[in-house]
């Protein structure tokens, strides 16, 4: 395998706050890599310390301990910021350019010249849906539409690594979708993709691995098949039968799972798969119709909170 | 190479720096009122007996300084505290660009912007003389030029201060340099008569080294080697102002390096 994309070891940020210089660990020495051309997400509750991590990573933050390579240079290397674009968590830009204007002065610190930054410029603005309002000052944007500029200037370079905080934040589910589309075209294009998100459907679509972190420290890191349970949680049968039927399968199983009324017809949910083949056969005995049988494996979301410990609404900050 | 490359980085952040000055209502509106002045000047001249060129001359050097020290303030302070409060800074930082190319950009966008503004004030300022029969001449260059460096040395006291503090702090603590900075004479009298040999004497004596001398850049009315300079009659020499620019240089470079060195410290949370 070749040399990881990007590389953290035991990266610590204390910050001292208030009169008294009071410590509070934001995060506390955690350590991942990243492989070439994977779609990395990077998941947690909110304050638990993605923003931070990568504001370290992109030279935002000077961490306390530990360290960080990135396309094998360590933080800040000019040779390397090249090589890497960045989108920041509710990205804010000078709001008296226009998007063109923009990437125009995006393009000269990666020192294009005019020609390669008007060519770059209309490509990016094109692929983000954002052609029709390129001259338009940016004060005149809506949040999706300035999460858009964020990654058409994050792509100016055509970086090797995209580090993306957040980039689902605040959109609608159109906007979502293609960001998602943007992250998976940059998938097939051969780069890596660094983000992060605590809406986990997102994850769950897109990541070939995952780091958890939970408040500021890292709880696993893996692919996210082998971080889920392969274990069958509970089995859900769909059913239809006449009301005696129902009263009496109601009655028979009503330790063994639980019972209700669905717009498809009776749902009875099993914990044990002995429990639905006796289901099954006292339904199909007694003259009811079976509409399914699924099975429920562990989803990304409930990983998330047995990780966490706690609904992750309760722990936002 | 290396140098020309970190220079277009620097050059590509000052360009901004300068399209949001020139894109800033309050700066344009300060302009008008310092264009103002200069035209309330031929209304005094008008009322004076035969003084009207002298008139349009101090007045409009004055308007000159004046505006030129707000402007200076409200950019050195409001452009860099802006990039921090918006967060704007957050999606430049990360980009091949060192910390110091940022922060010597942005200055370098200011110097354009506040050589701009001066060559468009004293124009404005010429024309006004050449209408009322005078003429601009190479001591109006001369005072003129040495405001343009009193103004670059006053923005790169208040990027110290915005590489640190608030805006309001950063614009008060700058506007108080300037004023003590200008009123050096006085305190140097202060300093060497009544509170002679006192510790407050020493004190002020000692500031004065420390602090920056914002009276030599705006000489007219002072005395040199026991004759009135002015405008008028006989002004500062070119050496003088090559003195001048020599201590604005040293004086701002220094300023600058510590505004560098603390924006390097700094963390963006």
């Amino acid at each position: 395998m070749s040399a990881a994309v990007l590389e953290v070891e035991d990266l610590r940020k204390e910050f001292l706050s208030g009169f008294l210089r009071r410590r509070t660990v934001a995060v506390d020495g955690i350590s991942f890599s990243v492989e070439p051309g994977e779609v990395f997400g990077f998941l947690g509750p909110n304050g638990a310390g993605k923003t931070t991590t990568m504001k370290m990573l992109m030279g935002l933050i000077h961490p306390t301990a530990g360290k960080a390579r990135i396309l094998g240079a360590g933080i800040g290397d000019l040779a390397a910021k090249r090589r890497i674009g960045y989108l920041p968590e509710n990205p804010y830009f000078y709001d008296y350019l226009s998007a063109t204007e923009y990437l125009h002065m995006v393009g000269r610190i990666y020192g294009l010249d005019r020609a390669a930054r008007t060519r770059r410029a209309d490509e990016l603005l094109e692929r983000v849906g954002l052609a029709m309002a390129k001259r338009r000052p940016m004060r005149s944007y809506s949040k999706g539409m300035l999460q858009r500029v964020g990654l058409a200037q994050a792509l100016v370079g055509d970086p090797d690594l995209v580090v993306l905080d957040e980039p689902m934040s605040g959109l609608d589910p159109i906007g979502r979708r293609e960001i998602r589309e943007l992250i998976e075209d940059l998938r097939a294009r051969g780069k890596t993709v660094f983000f992060s998100t605590h809406i986990l459907a997102d994850a769950n679509l897109l990541c070939d691995r995952v780091a958890i972190i939970v408040k500021g420290k890292l709880r696993d890191v893996g692919l996210l098949g082998e971080l889920l349970s392969p274990k069958v949680l509970q089995v859900e049968v769909l059913w239809q039968g006449p009301e005696a039927l129902r009263e009496e399968l109601t009655s028979a199983f009503a330790e063994a799972g639980e019972h209700s009324r669905s717009s498809e017809g009776e749902l009875f949910i099993a914990r044990e798969q002995a429990t639905v083949d006796r289901f099954v056969a006292e339904l199909v005995a007694g003259g009811g119709q079976l509409s399914s049988v699924t099975p429920r494996r562990e989803t990304l979301e409930q990983l998330f909170v047995r990780d966490a410990g706690s609904r992750p609404e309760e722990q936002r900050s | 190479m290396a140098v020309i490359a970190s220079f277009q980085r620097m050059w590509a952040i000052a360009l901004n720096t300068f399209r949001e000055a020139v894109r800033n209502k309050v700066l344009a509106i300060l302009v008008m009122f310092a264009v103002a002045l200069m035209a309330f000047s031929l209304v005094l001249g008008q009322l004076s007996l035969h003084e009207e060129i002298r008139i349009i001359k101090d007045l409009g050097l004055a308007g000159v300084s004046i505006f030129g020290v707000v402007i200076a303030l409200f950019l050195g302070v409001n452009l860099l505290s802006k990039e921090l409060d918006r967060k704007t800074v957050y999606a430049i930082v990360p980009k091949p660009l060192h910390r110091h190319e940022f922060l010597l950009g942005k200055y370098l966008g200011l110097v354009v912007t506040i050589t701009a503004l001066v060559v468009l004030m004293s124009a404005v300022l010429a024309l006004f003389l050449v209408v009322q029969g005078g003429r601009h001449g190479v001591v109006m260059v001369r005072a003129e030029l040495l405001i343009w460096l009193e103004l670059l040395l006053l923005m790169a006291v208040a990027m110290l201060f915005a590489s640190f503090s608030s805006p309001w702090l950063s614009a008060m603590f700058a506007a108080a340099l300037w004023v003590i900075g200008r009123n050096t004479a006085e305190l140097e009298a202060f300093a060497t008569g009544k509170l002679e040999a006192s510790p407050g004497g020493s004190l002020i004596e000692a500031l004065l080294v420390v602090l920056p001398d914002f009276r030599m850049f705006y000489v007219s009315g002072a005395n040199f080697d026991e004759t009135v300079v002015s405008v008028h009659e006989s002004f500062v020499s070119w050496s003088y102002v090559g003195s001048a620019a020599l201590y604005a240089a040293t004086y701002g470079g220094m300023c600058l390096a510590a505004a560098v060195l603390l924006f390097y410290r700094r963390d963006f949370t």
